[in-house]
């Protein structure tokens, strides 16, 4: 009976504390299966990236490219430049035949106005009859090319930001063809990728000089564990050009890569200080040679030389910037813009491309998950102009903690005197955050 | 006395490579009962942070023979899209934004957390590993691996295999020098059907991610047969093909 009493009596607690504990057990419990629903083939897929990406300019009112592009409307101590992006992807597959389209609005609220684009950068049908052989038609990006910041080979592409080189980039029109064979022994593959680019009027028009079909094609093979690409690009749109790339592990976490391209017949157009054009033609190469490097700490190196030898000179640029403060003064003295029109024209497309000059360092670090900090990256990156020496140095952070959303506070710090590349940019420094959503 | 001396020997001699030769042949079988030579898989990741917050990844895997092995992320929508590749020791990281494949090497981690990118696109551990000692006692043998060359993520192993079930139930992972980075615990047998019967659950922990802790899940395996050309850079993109 005593017994009985003292069951009766702790029964309960003994109950309660099952209680309180089970959900505690079964939590610590993981739930080991997942929904049939996340891994079941749909014929479809539709999803989306949207991102706001505030920007705070400091502006450097002394350099050449604020007053070519600031003269008639001066700006204050800082500008703000509101950005906001929208990225729609969708894809159908059926059979052997897949849809796939990307589409891209950018908005921009910016001191010099508002502007908005609406694009396709991909859009494009595929035939796939075997694993060996696929055949695309449409409008697409290629990306050729092993470098991170700079793809000399990438003669299909347009060129990418080395401030932001992961950023999806416009692609061609296109017709295009994947052949691939395997085998064993030192030579694992090899793929055939023949390329048509078309330019005509509103068809790849911006891609180079109109009425022309142009051919291009992409040798690729792995032999003897290293990624070697062999590419040319010929048609009358841009003169022919030849490249080769390459990239190989050489240990665990250290891998090395490169490309050289040789460019037939280039064309330079450049100008004095007086702004006298010149052309100039010649055969030239370009070149990259660069390394990734990951440390027992997840610190992540990737450290590149770039040649570009299409690029202008020292003397080249600093006459330009001459020819914009003459431009400028002209424009101070006797209210005519026509000098700084002139200048704006050669801006475009020429002296205003990124990285116009001939030969830059690369060097970016990135840190994952200092002191335990979790989902936050650290990253420094540094673009040093060689031939001036100019320092582009932008720090930045990002905090990837919330599924599907990425946040990243950056700045830019040009640390560059007159008459460089960097020095005589619009501004001085550049503070932007980027929140970008996934769906 | 001369005859026990010399049968004594000759046990001992023919005794000693048989043990190796056992160790081998019990980590194939390990292998085999893995996962067929070629085959199929639906996999989650699960990186729990000390405070119990989650951040998965499901992913689309496909393996052929000795050393192929491809995955596709299906979720969560920021890498969807995404593919590895390994061919041996090449390593290919394909970001459809990025728009081509960049070699990756097998100490980084797609995914972060514990599981670096050899987890992730693991081959046969006969594959890349000698069995230097077996040591066999009761429901457990402890197999002592050495990677075959210096290539190979981790230099040592220590494989606790199920005697009985020959699958592994736990996994040391060591430096050169024996200092361990990892253990990974093999859980939860499943029958997958056609023969295949093994832990449907990776975890693992490490010294170097104190209170951190990486789950591998298995939620279809299926015995594929694949052409070569599947596993190959020109291929990335289009993994999701494959897919039924």
């Amino acid at each position: 009976m005593k017994l009985l009493r003292f069951k009766n009596r702790w029964l309960p607690l003994f109950l309660l504390l099952i209680l309180i504990l089970t959900p505690a057990a079964s939590r610590a419990e993981e739930d080991y299966s997942f929904d049939a629903a996340e891994i079941e083939k749909k014929p479809y897929h539709l999803g989306g990236y949207v991102e706001a990406r505030p920007v705070l300019f400091v502006p450097d009112k002394n350099s050449a490219l604020y007053k070519l592009n600031y003269y008639n409307h001066p700006a204050g101590k800082t500008m703000e430049e509101y950005n906001f992006r929208l990225q729609l992807e969708g894809s159908y597959e059926k059979d052997i035949y897949r849809f796939y389209a990307k589409t891209n609005t950018d908005y921009k609220n910016a001191y010099s106005g508002e502007s908005e684009r609406s694009v396709f950068y991909e859009a494009y049908g595929s035939l796939k009859s075997s694993p060996s052989l696929k055949l695309e038609a449409g409008k697409k990006t290629l990306k050729w090319g092993k470098g991170y910041a700079w793809n000399p080979v990438a003669f299909m592409d347009r060129p990418k930001d080395p401030n932001d080189p992961e950023l999806p980039l416009e692609g061609y029109i296109v017709a295009s063809a994947d052949y691939i064979r395997s085998f064993s022994g030192p030579l694992k593959t090899l793929s055939f990728t023949p390329v048509l680019l078309p330019v005509y009027d509103h068809i790849n028009d911006s891609f180079g000089q109109n009425n022309d079909l142009n051919a291009a094609g992409k040798l690729y093979v792995l032999l003897y564990d290293t990624d070697i690409d062999f590419i040319l690009l010929t048609g009358g749109s841009k003169t022919t050009r030849y490249g080769a790339d390459f990239s190989r592990n050489i240990t665990t976490n250290l891998e090395i890569h490169g490309e050289i391209a040789y460019i037939r017949d280039h064309q330079k157009t450049f100008i004095d200080s007086n702004g006298t054009a010149y052309l100039k033609e010649y055969d030239t190469t370009s070149y990259l040679l660069g390394l990734r490097y990951l440390t027992a700490i997840d610190t992540t190196y990737i450290f590149e030389y770039y040649h570009g030898g299409t690029g202008f000179t020292e003397d080249e640029m600093k006459n330009y910037y001459a020819f914009i403060n003459k431009g400028y003064q002209s424009y101070e003295s006797t209210g005519s813009d026509t000098l700084l029109q002139r200048a704006a024209t050669l801006t475009e497309n020429n002296y205003g491309r990124m990285n116009p000059m001939r030969n830059y360092l690369f060097l970016r670090i990135s840190q994952k998950e200092p002191f335990d900090i979790l989902y936050v990256t650290p990253t420094v990156t540094g673009i040093f102009n060689w031939d001036d020496g100019g320092l582009n140095l932008s720090p930045e952070v990002t905090y990837t903690r919330i599924k599907n959303l990425e946040l990243r506070l950056k700045a830019i710090f040009l640390i560059a005197g007159r008459d460089s590349e960097f020095g005589e940019k619009p501004n001085a420094y550049r503070f932007e955050l980027r929140a970008g959503y996934y769906f | 006395m001369l005859r026990m001396i010399i049968t004594v020997l000759m046990t001992l001699v023919f005794a000693l490579p048989a043990h190796a030769v056992d160790g081998t042949e019990l980590l194939k079988e390990v292998d085999r009962n893995l996962s067929p030579e070629s085959y199929q898989t639906y996999r989650k990741l699960i990186n729990i942070e000390p405070d119990g917050r989650k951040k998965e990844y499901t992913l689309f895997s496909v393996k052929k023979g000795q050393d192929r092995v491809a995955a596709l992320f299906l979720a969560p929508a920021s890498d969807r899209g995404r593919s590895t590749l390994r061919l041996g020791e090449n390593m290919w990281l394909y970001i459809p934004n990025v728009g081509k494949p960049i070699r990756i090497t097998s100490l980084q981690s797609v995914v972060g957390g514990v599981f670096n990118n050899a987890d992730i696109l693991s081959l046969d551990y006969a594959t890349e590993y000698n069995v230097v000692k077996t040591e066999i006692g009761g429901s457990l043998s402890l197999l002592h691996l050495k990677a075959k060359n210096r290539t190979v993520a981790y230099d040592r192993l220590k494989m606790w295999v199920d005697a009985e079930k020959k699958l592994p139930t736990k996994i040391e992972c060591l430096t050169e020098a024996g200092m361990l980075i990892k253990t990974l615990y093999f859980k939860k047998q499943k029958d997958f059907g056609e023969g295949i019967v093994r832990p449907s659950v990776i975890e693992t922990d490490s010294p170097l991610y104190k209170g951190y802790k990486s789950i591998m899940i298995f939620a279809d395996i299926k015995k594929r047969t694949l052409r070569d050309e599947v596993f190959t850079l020109t291929y990335m993109p289009n993994l999701e093909s494959l897919r039924r």
